[in-house]
């Protein structure tokens, strides 16, 4: 079934030969003209005229049709017997003949030296493209960045709706993020699918006939790298010829272009790329898992203890019930164990994240001191907050937590009923939260080490704990770009745990004034 | 402690993990509450659809669906208070499933009081909306959404525009959490959904006006990272309270 591409282009050819056909007259006439006022005789080689435009101007089919029409013209106009196409002297045979053999050599040199030329300039953009393209990849971020660029330049070279695949599974989506990949029909879909993985290793790829005339080219950009992923390319509905045609024009860019991705060591980095998201996505699901599969049985267990603790059977059984509170206490601490383990995952795999916002101080303060209730209980804690205390920009959610860290390290180390003090000012652009207690203070050896992972105060061993909890909170703080001090004036006189928050008055943006109109 | 045995409230469990569902059960039972149980999606829908329920607590990691789909799914065609269960304490999925219509989520462990003092909330916030009634005692705080007025201590406040809003927004789901976007959006118009500080300083002003002190507040409750959230009238530290709220249940 003819396209309307091939449709087109006999419209072109056509037009082509009608304008030739135009200029043979226009020079039959001149000719005439020529002869009847100067007398000249021999007016064929005037016909090279029209056969060198057309060949330069739209090729070989032109010039051709021109000598010929040119031949003839000579033959009815102007050699005798006029008006026929007989030619009666051998002399003006012998002419003709030489016109023609000239007309049909000069038609090809100057048809070859316009495809030569036509090659020449295309060469020239595709340079121009391969150096665009080049500076595109040098300042690719990611794998997408450089699937995007070899869509694009490819795109743009041939002209045509190109789409790229990294991988079967973007194929079987239909979606690489770019908006080409929608109109990839299904067939094309699934030989993509069948090379992406590793299907067929046929380096030019395979042409799939996408019904409605339309022709799809498959192929690796490069056989040699897979990272470089699969494109398909509509390459209309020509003759298998102009198929043909595109196609080796296909390679001709590709080969340019995995040079280029070869020079950079793109397909290194891809790959690399690709392992560390593979990595991030496998310890992400394990942090998932474990959570899960830890946090379930504890769940179990901490929801029956507090079932039984309020159950009417166990009223006034007081050493049952202690029982019960030691499972539930017991079970807390497992709980906030591996959440200690999970974060401390997290930190080192640089997975601390904050979600920054315009967060209020006295709320933070007091849901972590809510969060820590039951282990605060035995303390008496006092809190005092600066009045007109700034906004914070931070993650509300992780200076929560790094506070409950603080508040555990202070009920760890004092005794019950000791005070625990908790203040918040502002100073110099900064927000202070303190947290002060009265218990054993640090030495200045484990000032020193406090903040490493891992490290628990020597005089402590019959105190548990697993010495993350310091190392945490130092992390959450400074991922919210605050750091976390510690001042103690020695053995047995108490520490003072300080975050300090970046907070600017001025920087919190201004708003609408509240009208009282409404 | 039997009481209303024929009038309880019935709860639907839905959880794959059969240990879970017992300690639901019992503790429920033991607080005046019916319990029917599912251990799937797919059965917690077709039980949500069949029988009449008071309450769904729904755990977020089903083996045939996620969680989510099944708060979607029955928010489709019923108003039951939902609460969803999850061993992820991560804030933005907080907010999703706010946003998905659930009326409030507890992360895994937790103690039985504190899931009966949130399905308390949600039954009588369920119950107000029944109701109809449109006023609302927190405290000493009374807000009246019919004549636009707020009394503290039986005094009339004066709030501008705005603050009645914010107030106004956070009574209409007295005892629930509101997501910031959702008070943002409500107050202040969808352009405005990232400026929170709007929502801190107002807050704040509101705070100063209707709390005792403002600075640890007991009526306009912070949900870090997530929303704000207007307790509900009676204590909430009713941990050993057996009651179910008057009028709750079906009448079967």
């Amino acid at each position: 079934m003819p396209s309307a591409l091939t449709f087109d282009r006999l419209i072109a050819e056509l037009r082509r030969l009608a304008l030739t056909f135009l200029m043979v007259a226009v020079t039959c006439a001149a000719i005439f003209l020529i002869i009847r006022d100067i007398g000249l005789t021999r007016g064929t080689v005037i016909f090279l005229i029209p056969v060198l435009v057309a060949a330069i101007r739209w090729g070989l089919v032109a010039a051709l049709f021109a000598s010929v029409l040119g031949m003839l013209a000579s033959a009815f106009f102007f050699f005798p017997p006029l008006y026929t196409l007989r030619v009666r002297d051998p002399q003006e045979v012998i002419n003709l003949l030489l016109y023609i053999v000239v007309a049909v050599v000069v038609s090809q040199l100057a048809s070859r030296l316009k495809r030569e030329l036509e090659l020449a300039r295309r060469r020239e953009i595709d340079l121009r493209d391969l150096y665009v393209f080049s500076r595109r990849l040098a300042g690719a971020f990611d794998a997408a960045d450089i699937h995007a660029a070899i869509e694009d330049h490819l795109a743009n070279a041939m002209q045509r709706t190109v789409a790229l695949f990294a991988s079967a599974k973007e194929a079987t989506n239909a979606g690489n993020g770019r908006p080409t990949a929608g109109k990839v029909p299904e067939q094309v879909l699934a030989e993509v699918v069948k090379v992406a993985s590793g299907g067929t290793a046929s380096t030019l790829g395979k042409t799939v006939n996408a019904g409605r005339g339309g022709v799809w080219l498959v192929r690796a950009v490069s056989p040699k790298s897979p990272e470089f992923g699969v494109i398909a390319i509509d390459l209309g509905g020509g003759s298998k010829e102009t198929i043909n045609d595109l196609r080796s024009r296909v390679d001709a860019i590709l080969a340019d272009a995995t040079a280029t991705l070869e020079r950079l060591d793109i397909a290194h980095a891809i790959g690399e790329a690709r392992m560390r998201a593979q990595t991030d996505q496998l310890r992400e699901a394990l942090i998932e898992s474990v959570s899960h599969e830890l946090r379930t049985p504890l769940a179990s267990i901490l929801g029956a203890a507090s079932v039984l603790s309020a159950a009417p059977a166990l009223a006034g059984e007081d050493k049952l019930k202690a029982l019960i509170h030691d499972v539930r206490d017991e079970a807390e601490r497992l709980n906030s164990d591996i959440q200690n383990l999970l974060d401390a995952t997290r930190i080192s795999s640089n997975g601390v994240t904050p979600h920054l916002e315009w967060a209020e101080p006295a709320d933070i303060i007091n849901s972590a001191i809510e969060r820590c209730r039951r282990r605060l209980a035995k303390h008496s804690v006092a809190v005092d907050l600066a009045p007109d205390l700034p906004l914070v920009h931070a993650d509300p959610v992780l200076i929560q937590q790094a506070l409950v860290q603080i508040f555990d390290n202070a009920v760890k180390y004092s005794k019950p009923a000791s005070p625990i003090q908790v203040t918040a000012r502002a100073r110099d652009g900064r927000l202070l939260v303190s947290v002060t207690d009265q218990g054993c203070g640090l030495t200045q050896p484990e000032r020193e080490r406090i903040w490493d992972r891992f490290v628990r105060g020597e005089r402590h061993a019959a105190i548990a704990g697993s010495g993350l909890g310091l190392w945490i909170a130092s992390a959450f703080v400074s991922a919210n770009g605050g750091t976390l001090h510690a001042v103690s004036d020695g053995v047995g006189l108490g520490t003072t745990m300080t975050v300090e928050l970046p907070a600017t008055q001025n920087a919190v943006p201004q708003m609408e004034s509240d009208e009282e109109d409404e | 402690m039997k009481k209303m045995s024929d009038h309880s409230p019935i709860v639907l469990v839905i959880d794959d993990e059969i240990q879970i569902r017992r300690f639901l059960r019992t503790g429920f039972e033991l607080n005046g509450f019916a319990v029917h149980e599912a251990g799937t999606g797919a059965e917690a829908i077709r039980a949500a659809t069949l029988r009449p329920i008071d309450l769904v607590i729904v755990d977020l990691g089903l083996p045939d669906m996620d969680g989510s789909e099944v708060v979607e799914r029955i928010r489709s065609w019923s108003s039951v208070p939902i609460i969803v269960l999850s061993v992820r304490a991560n804030e933005a999925q907080k907010v999703r499933l706010l946003e998905l219509g659930a009326d409030d989520y507890v992360v895994k462990p937790f103690g039985m009081a504190e899931l009966l003092a949130r399905v308390r909330v949600a039954l009588r916030r369920q119950m107000r909306a029944a109701s109809g009634e449109p006023v609302l005692k927190i405290g000493q705080l009374t807000i009246d959404l019919a004549a636009r007025a707020v009394l503290l201590n039986g005094n009339r406040l004066t709030l501008t525009p705005k603050e009645y809003r914010l107030l106004q927004v956070l009574a209409q789901h007295a005892g629930n959490v509101v997501t910031h976007q959702h008070l943002l959006k409500e107050v202040w118009g969808s352009v405005h959904l990232h400026d929170t500080h709007y929502l801190r300083i107002f807050v704040r002003k509101l705070r100063q006006k209707i709390e005792l002190q403002p600075d640890s507040p007991r009526i306009l409750v912070t949900e870090l990272g997530v929303g704000y959230r207007l307790a509900q009238s009676g204590n909430e530290n009713d941990t050993a309270a057996s009651t179910v709220p008057e009028g709750v249940g079906h009448p079967s």
